[in-house]
This record gives C-alpha cells, sequence and structure tokens, in this order.
C-alpha cells in the first residue's frame, strides 16, 4: 500500500527511561490530532498513567515533544516550530499540564529523522542523553557533560557526532533499509544546563545558539528525569499531498507579505502586522553594524540577530532587555555600553540554560525588597549579592549564577517567585501586585491583563501566559507609531473591522474590539476570547505557526491592510490543506483547537482544577495599573456616540463580579459546566473525547 | 545498497588529459552520434574539451542570508515533490555559535566553464543541456550512481548529491527539469531558490563569474533598503 502523502513523519519514539529503552509507535493512530499540541495532549493522556500529579518534577511524569506535519516544509513561519507538553513546574497553586514551544532547526530534523514526536517517560537511572540518527536511537551516559553549560554541552555533542570530512563535505548516515544516505547539516541538540540538571523551575531548555524552551519548567523535568540532551539529525523527506501548491502559495506569501528587504522605503519601525515585520527583535540594541538576521527553518524573515562580536548570538525578545533598564541606569546613560551588558547578559543565559522571562519582573521587585530592608545579608530573605550594584555587569553574571547554580537567592526561589514570596511571609507583596505575576504564579507580559484584556483572560482560562501576540500587534503598531510621532496607518475603526472580518463566526460585531472598560467582560469579548485560545490551541501550537508571525489579522503591506491569517490564497489553511491534502478550513481549525482545549481541560480537572481556583492575583481586581515599562497601553476603544479612537487603558481595574459572570458565559459556550469548569459528559461525547470519561468518572471529575 | 566508495578524485588526471573513453564519447555526443543531448566536444588536433557555457548562473550574498533553508526545501519539492535538506541542490550549512559572516556557508552550483563533473560522467549522464541554456544537468535515465561526478566536483561540500532512493546522482538543473514547479524553469525561466528566498540572497545572472576567483559567486545582492532596516552593505569575502 502506498504510504499516505500527508506531511507526517509516520513514527513516534517512546523514551523509557528507566528501562533505558525505547519503542517506535505508528503515527497513524494519532492523526486525526494534528501535530504539536494536540497530539502531545493526546499522547499525555495515553502513557502517563497519573495524571493527578501536580508537579512535573514526579517520575511519573510523561512529557512529549511534537512536530507538526508543516515542520520541516516551506509553509512560512512555522517549518521550524516544535512544541512541549506535559506536567511542568513553577506555576502557582499548581503546577499544570503546560505547554511550551522552540524555535530553530529541531522539529524539522527531528521529522528528516523520521519522528513526528518523542514521548519521554519514567527516570534513567543515571544521567543520560540520547542520539537519534535516522532510525538509530542510542542512549549515552551524560556523566561527563552532566555540570556543562548548554554551550559546551552542545559543541561537545556536535564534535562527538562529526564523523569528520569523508572528501564529499557530506556526513554519511545510516538510511533506510541497508541505504547510506548523506548530509551537509549539523545535528540539532535541546538541552539543558547546571539550572536543569538541579531542578529549578527558572531554568531552560536550550538549542543552537538562542532557541529557548523556558515556560512551563521543561528543563527541569529534563533534569528529574537525568536527561541531558536530545540530539536529532536526518536526511529523509517531508512526503507532501500538493507540492506544487505549497511552493506557489508560498511564492505568492512572498510577494504579497514579504518585507521589502531592498526597497529604501522599508522602515524598520513603521510595519502594521506581524508578516511584514522586518528585522532583528533586540530591545537592547545592537552592539556592532555587522550582523545578519537570523531565522528559524522555513521562516518569511527572521527576527534574531548572529553578530561579529562574539556574543549576543540568536538573542531577542525579553532577554535582551529584562536587565537593560538597570544597566543603562548603573552605567548613567551610556547606551553602548548598555547594549554591551545586555548582550552579554542575554547570551549566558542562553549559554547556561536559564528563563529570562522569570526575571523580566522579578527584578524590580527584588530591588524593591533590598531597598526595604527585607532582602540582604541576615534578612528576611538572605543573600550575599550587593544590590546596589545591580545595573553592573558583574552584579549581573553573579545573579544569574545564583539561579543557574541553584545558591543564595536563586536556591531560595527554585520553585519560583510567588511561592518564596509567600515562604517568606510576604506575600501581600504580591498579592498587591509589587511582585507583578498575575496567573497561576507566572510573570504578566509586561502588557497587562488589565488593559490588554483578552491577553489576561486567555491565560488564566488555560496554564499559563499565553504569549501569544495575536491581538497584541495592534499594542506594538499604535504604540511605536505614538512614539514615533507618526500618522496611524490604520484608525482604530478600521483596525477593527478588519479584525473582526477574520473571526468569523465567533464574532460578528466589531464590537469584540472595543476595549473601553464597559466593554470588556461582553460576549463579544468572551467570544474573542474563545476564537483566541482555538486559534492558539491548534493553528499556532499545534499546526506551528510562529507566535511572531501569525496570526496576521491586518497588515500595511496588503492592499486594503488585509491580513494573511485566513487569506483564500495564503492562509494558514491553505498550507495546512498542500502538505495534509485534508481540505480543511479555517474555521475547521478552530474546532479542531477546541477538542483539544476540551481534553486538556479534563487533564487540569483531574489535576485538582475548579473554576473557584481560576482568578488572576489580587491586585489585578483590586489596583488600577499604575506604570509598566511601556509609557502607555493604547488600545481601540468605541464611546458611547460610537466615535472609534485609540485609548491609553493604563489606569485600569477589572472588576472580579464581572469576569466570574464573564467566566460562567465562557463555560457554557465552550461545553465546560459553569459550576465546576470541568468537561461535561454531552461535550466529550460531542467532540469525540468520550474515552476520557472513565477515568475523569473515576476521580469524581466527570460533569 | 552498496555504500558509494569515495573514491579518488577524477580531479586527479590532467585537465584536458588524452582521449580516453569519457572524451570519445563525448566527442561523439558533439556530433550527434550519441544520443545524449550533450553539446561539450573535443576540439580538433587538441586535448582540450570545450563545453558552452551556461547561460545563466546563481550568485549568493552570504552576508544576507538567514539560514531558513527554505531554499533548500524548495529546492527539494519542486524536484521531487518532497521536502528533504538532502536531496537539495543548494546546501546552506551554519553554525550558531560562530561569529558573522562565517556562521553561514551558502553552496551553490557554479555551472563552471570547464565542468569536472561533466567530464568525469563515463556515461553522459552528465551533459551539458542545449535544450536548457546549455546548463549543466543529470540525465538520470542514464545515470549508473558511480559518483565519480561527485569526486570530480572541486568544491566542497560537493554540488552533486547522492540520491539513496533513487541511487542516481543529481545536480542544480536551474530549474529545467522541476515537475512540481508550476512554472517554467531553467535558464530564462524560474530559479525556485532565488524566488523564495524571502532576503534575496540568492539570483540569476547571465553573465558567468570569474572562474580562477574562488569568492567571484558570492557578491553583493543587498539593495538600498538593506541599511535602512540597519543592516551593513559592506562586502564581505567569503569563498563560494
Amino acid at each position: 500500500m502506498e504510504e499516505s502523502k500527508n506531511g507526517f513523519a509516520g513514527n513516534i519514539l517512546h523514551l523509557n527511561l528507566t528501562t533505558l529503552d525505547y519503542e517506535v509507535i505508528p503515527t497513524k493512530k494519532y492523526e486525526e490530532w494534528g501535530g504539536g499540541n494536540g497530539l502531545g495532549t493526546a499522547l499525555f493522556w495515553d502513557y502517563c498513567q497519573d495524571k493527578t500529579i501536580t508537579d512535573g518534577r514526579n517520575a511519573e511524569n510523561v512529557i512529549v515533544i511534537a512536530t507538526s506535519p508543516l515542520n520541516g516544509t516551506s509553509t512560512p513561519s512555522a517549518g521550524g516550530r516544535c512544541e512541549l507538553v506535559g506536567v511542568g513546574c513553577g506555576h502557582y497553586p499548581i503546577g499544570w499540564f503546560t505547554r511550551s514551544n522552540i524555535g530553530g532547526r529541531f522539529s524539522s530534523h527531528m521529522k528528516f529523522a523520521g519522528w513526528d514526536a518523542v514521548v519521554i517517560s519514567g527516570k534513567a537511572p543515571y544521567p543520560v542523553w540520547v542520539e537519534v540518527e535516522n532510525g538509530k536511537v542510542v542512549y549515552h551516559d551524560a556523566g561527563s557533560l552532566w555540570g556543562e553549560n548548554a554551550r559546551k554541552t552542545q559543541l561537545r555533542i556536535l564534535s562527538a557526532l562529526d564523523k569528520g570530512n569523508n572528501g564529499w563535505g557530506w556526513q554519511p548516515l545510516p538510511g533506510k533499509k541497508d541505504e547510506t544516505s548523506y548530509t551537509t547539516q549539523k545535528p540539532a541538540v535541546l538541552c539543558i544546563g547546571p539550572a536543569g540538571e538541579k531542578q529549578s523551575t527558572h531554568a531552560a531548555l536550550v538549542h543552537d545558539a538562542g532557541s529557548t524552551s523556558a515556560q512551563g519548567g521543561f528543563a527541569a523535568v529534563f533534569g528529574a528525569k537525568n536527561l541531558k540532551a536530545i540530539s536529532f539529525l536526518g536526511t529523509g523527506s517531508i512526503d507532501i499531498h500538493d507540492p506544487k501548491k505549497l511552493v506557489s502559495a508560498r511564492f505568492r506569501v512572498k510577494e504579497r507579505y514579504g518585507v521589502k528587504v531592498d526597497d529604501p522605503t522599508t522602515d524598520m519601525q513603521s510595519w502594521w502586522g506581524w508578516l511584514s515585520r522586518p528585522g532583528t527583535l533586540s530591545f537592547a540594541g545592537t552592539v556592532s553594524d555587522h550582523y545578519r538576521i537570523q531565522a528559524c527553518a522555513g521562516c518569511i524573515m527572521g527576527c534574531r540577530t548572529r553578530f561579529d562580536v562574539g556574543y549576543g548570538n540568536e538573542t531577542k525578545c525579553q532577554a535582551t532587555s529584562w536587565y537593560a533598564h538597570f544597566a543603562l541606569h548603573y552605567y548613567k546613560g551610556d547606551k553602548k555600553k548598555m547594549s554591551e551588558v545586555a548582550l552579554k547578559l542575554a547570551d549566558y543565559c542562553n549559554d547556561i540554560g536559564i528563563n529570562t522571562y522569570t526575571f523580566a519582573k522579578s527584578v524590580h521587585w527584588l530591588e524593591r525588597l533590598w531597598h526595604k530592608g527585607l532582602l540582604g545579608k541576615g534578612k528576611t530573605i538572605h543573600t550575599d549579592l550587593n544590590f546596589d550594584e545591580l545595573g553592573s555587569e558583574k552584579f549581573g553574571f553573579e545573579f544569574v549564577d545564583a539561579f543557574a547554580y541553584r545558591k543564595d537567592i536563586g536556591e531560595f526561589f527554585a520553585d519560583g517567585f510567588v511561592q518564596g514570596a509567600i515562604k517568606a511571609g510576604l506575600e501581600s507583596e504580591w498579592k498587591e501586585g509589587h511582585l507583578d505575576y498575575c496567573y497561576w504564579g507566572v510573570p504578566s507580559h509586561g502588557y497587562d491583563a488589565r488593559a490588554e484584556v483578552e491577553w489576561g483572560y486567555a491565560s488564566i482560562l488555560t496554564d499559563r501566559d499565553v504569549n501569544s501576540h495575536d491581538f497584541n500587534a495592534m499594542f506594538w503598531a499604535v504604540t511605536l507609531a505614538t512614539m514615533r510621532g507618526l500618522p496611524y496607518q490604520i484608525e482604530a475603526h478600521e483596525i477593527a473591522k478588519l479584525i473582526t472580518d477574520k473571526l468569523k463566526p465567533y464574532v460578528d460585531t466589531t464590537n469584540a474590539i472595543n476595549y473601553a472598560d464597559d466593554n470588556i467582560y461582553s460576549d463579544d469579548v468572551m467570544n474573542l476570547t474563545r476564537w483566541y485560545i482555538h486559534y492558539n490551541r491548534f493553528w499556532k501550537n499545534t499546526a506551528l505557526f510562529c507566535d511572531l508571525r501569525w496570526a496576521d489579522l491586518f497588515d500595511s503591506s496588503n492592499p486594503g491592510n488585509i491580513g494573511a491569517t485566513a487569506d483564500p490564497e495564503v492562509g494558514e489553511q491553505v498550507y495546512w490543506n498542500a502538505v495534509t491534502g485534508e481540505g480543511i478550513s479555517f474555521v475547521d481549525g478552530l474546532s479542531r483547537g477546541h477538542r483539544i482545549f476540551v481534553l486538556q481541560n479534563a487533564i487540569w480537572a483531574l489535576q485538582g482544577r475548579h473554576r473557584d481556583m481560576v482568578y488572576m492575583a489580587d491586585y489585578i481586581y483590586d489596583k488600577k495599573a499604575e506604570h509598566s515599562e511601556f509609557p502607555f497601553f493604547m488600545w481601540p476603544t468605541k464611546d458611547e456616540n460610537g466615535t472609534w479612537r485609540y485609548t491609553d487603558l493604563m489606569h485600569r481595574k477589572l472588576d472580579r463580579a464581572q469576569f466570574d459572570d464573564f467566566k460562567t458565559r465562557f463555560y457554557k459556550a465552550e461545553g465546560l459546566d459553569p459550576e465546576t469548569g470541568w468537561p461535561t459528559s454531552e461535550t466529550l461525547d460531542k467532540l469525540g473525547l468520550g474515552f476520557v470519561k472513565e477515568e475523569l468518572k473515576q476521580h469524581g471529575k466527570l460533569a | 545498497m552498496q555504500t558509494p566508495e569515495i573514491k579518488s578524485s577524477e580531479c586527479e588526471e590532467p585537465k584536458y588529459g588524452g582521449m580516453d573513453r569519457r572524451t570519445f564519447l563525448k566527442t561523439l555526443a558533439a556530433a550527434g552520434i550519441a544520443a545524449t543531448g550533450g553539446a561539450a566536444f573535443m576540439l580538433p588536433g587538441t586535448n582540450l574539451m570545450v563545453m558552452p557555457n551556461s547561460k545563466g548562473y546563481l550568485v549568493v550574498d552570504m552576508a544576507k542570508c538567514m539560514g531558513c533553508v527554505t531554499c533548500m526545501m524548495t529546492c527539494s519539492m519542486v524536484h521531487e515533490g518532497e521536502s528533504s535538506l538532502s536531496l537539495s541542490r543548494i546546501q546552506i550549512q551554519q553554525s550558531s555559535f560562530q561569529n558573522f559572516p562565517n556562521d553561514i556557508h551558502m553552496a551553490i552550483c557554479h555551472q563552471c566553464e570547464d565542468a569536472p563533473c561533466v567530464n568525469a560522467c563515463p556515461v553522459e549522464a552528465d551533459h551539458v543541456d542545449v535544450l536548457f541554456g546549455n546548463v549543466r544537468s543529470i540525465d538520470p535515465d542514464r545515470c549508473i550512481g558511480c559518483t565519480q561526478c561527485i569526486d570530480a566536483c572541486p568544491w566542497l561540500p560537493k554540488r552533486l548529491q547522492f540520491n539513496p532512493k533513487t541511487k542516481k546522482v543529481q545536480k542544480c538543473d536551474l530549474c529545467a527539469n522541476t515537475p512540481y514547479l508550476d512554472e517554467k524553469g531553467g535558464p530564462g525561466g524560474t530559479q525556485s531558490c532565488v524566488k523564495v528566498c524571502p532576503t534575496n540572497a540568492i539570483a540569476y545572472v547571465e553573465k558567468m563569474p570569474k572562474q580562477d576567483d574562488p569568492y567571484a559567486y558570492n557578491v553583493n545582492l543587498r539593495g538600498e533598503g538593506w541599511t535602512h532596516i540597519g543592516m551593513s552593505d559592506e562586502d564581505y569575502k567569503l569563498e563560494g
């Protein structure tokens, strides 16, 4: 029988670390889940025997690293993403079943090696790393790598796997049957540094110089499982249902949305829309004029940089910004020095395997404790670090080392900052918002859930900071234009129309984009939130379209400012169908996202979730947002006369009772029991999830 | 399948050696005696193999490449109908731990003036395709998978690929033979890698790059807009 040409590699690798053995699972059984988040959740359900565990470091935990049919293809900004799921750690009060995502080359090489996903269960009797070359799977003793940072770990593995120049500059690999196949590529390694080994929740999984998976705490899970690294190298092919269509759509998306890199009118900061955003995403400037934009596999425009100076490679976003403010202050406004220190430190965090996201909102708080006399030698929280030197290069490295090696405050806060605050008797610091960790014990993303409400809603209604910039594209476009004194390329009423056109049939009125105080608990915003979660669960986290390029809800590079999302020529479903041959609509994908979300609610119910727990931190309801790293939060609003404008929503708090009512309507719309938030038997049957009912019933969680 | 043996390179022979079997075949081909479509011939009274220049060439800008390997996956798709790095006729190699600009190398076929791979082929599979602008091309129906053409390629990594499924060798044909490309390829037509590259780091040119200059295929393709997004337009001397 001819193998189906649908983008799947065909097999799933199950690593049983306890026995240091592996099994091959045919993907066929799981193809209905798509890939990534959906595939990973389904595999978790089948392979994790005890779903009541609440800390991912438990040896019973199972984590899944999953690709999608689009990985290893030229689908724009979807070819190189990779999803991780499993029970995480570092959340509060419960380490939820959660997800994370990583870019680079890892997923494409997993696919080229013939694997759609890796299921990791058990705990190795000693530290190991796993080598996968096509169908060859080998456990290696990682004793000599244990203690190494992520960069050295990767370099040593690359060296160990380098078979030398065979005269062709192509490495021979074992292929299918007795064939030998060849590659010019380096293995793609995913590994942990010392923080992961020491099971700190602040650890990050690292691949290449700057691709990290940090939210969710899966690096600590790797450490708990004695798993130092996994390496993939493949020489195989991804079978495409309709390669002509895929190639044509990729040509077309470049024409319509690609950055015109050689056009002198192209401006680094004047784009409106994600697909057409050009260049580097360093938030601390650049340290040299000599660098390249660097991209994950298949990306339409890279967002990272590689410099000529020996540091800062592939750093971006808040990894480059979390220390920049302190450095700028310490070095008295010297921007060049600020860039140098911020990028050196970002580089070091990637090298050593540390999650900088948790620092973005905690260092300010630690500084506050220092000045209040609550942090210091012999204080409520002891530290030998001298916070008077905060901002200096030396202090920055000492601070990161404390967390990387789990010493000093890195030990005190190893399970999380909220957990540490409570342990120190400083819970009020969190509840009052001085520690800006607003959902599930993880930091605010900086956009503030009181202003950008859909971000906060989706975070608390799922499992972590949602970190999904779909509607946030409005914030960035308006903010940059406002700061630079530029006219708004798309006015508020037009952007509301453009976006809501993309949200059908969930939303049929522009009112969904009205962020005014009197509208943020409306059914329209509730349905926008549902779209947001479903889009994430399928198109972004299952099909694995990159968050920093998709959804493209509006785009100034295209006539009419119409974004690429759901477009009949270049929308997400076009690539999915060209690769898989399924012929689904964009909305069909959203429905799949709903199904995945309901299955995850079943897992959360087993872990102990009840709707009464689903609240953001107290300060979100009790205090108005007063300041931020951003000067304002500009969002579209409509007043009582029907006039649209961009309005600064900085000074706002949420209403507890109205959010509670919002939640009730949300649960009903999702087919979840409004009394508990658990999936109902009827919904499970309707979505083809009847297989979870028995386990829910056994635990008294079937609504 | 037997692993292709890494043989001593045919390049060790004098470039314009005596009339051996291959040269004889090529001469016949030039005279229209062999049905290869080849256009190479031996200059009468000399040992010189003469083949018409390709009417097109790929050049690259290694400082502009993002390392997204979209060109590789597209190349494989338009030729084979499947996405693969190993089957791509263009090879992008990178190390994220290296510093710019040495972190990326773009390996393209040079469509050499005196193509050693054409010279090396014992069965006239690797030939000058007169129907497609004299591009150096491999006829899969004639290729016996001996890999002598790969050995003969003077560049590293070798610019020809051994396909383990078909057990034949393939090389860049400037998209002349692309069953999965919905437009005309080859010289004068579309080159998929050029068209798909997000940063326009690959270009098709008609003028032959200098053959004695190892840096000639790496050129500056950065337009004025490149500096507007904060990038350098400096020339970087990198061997292609």
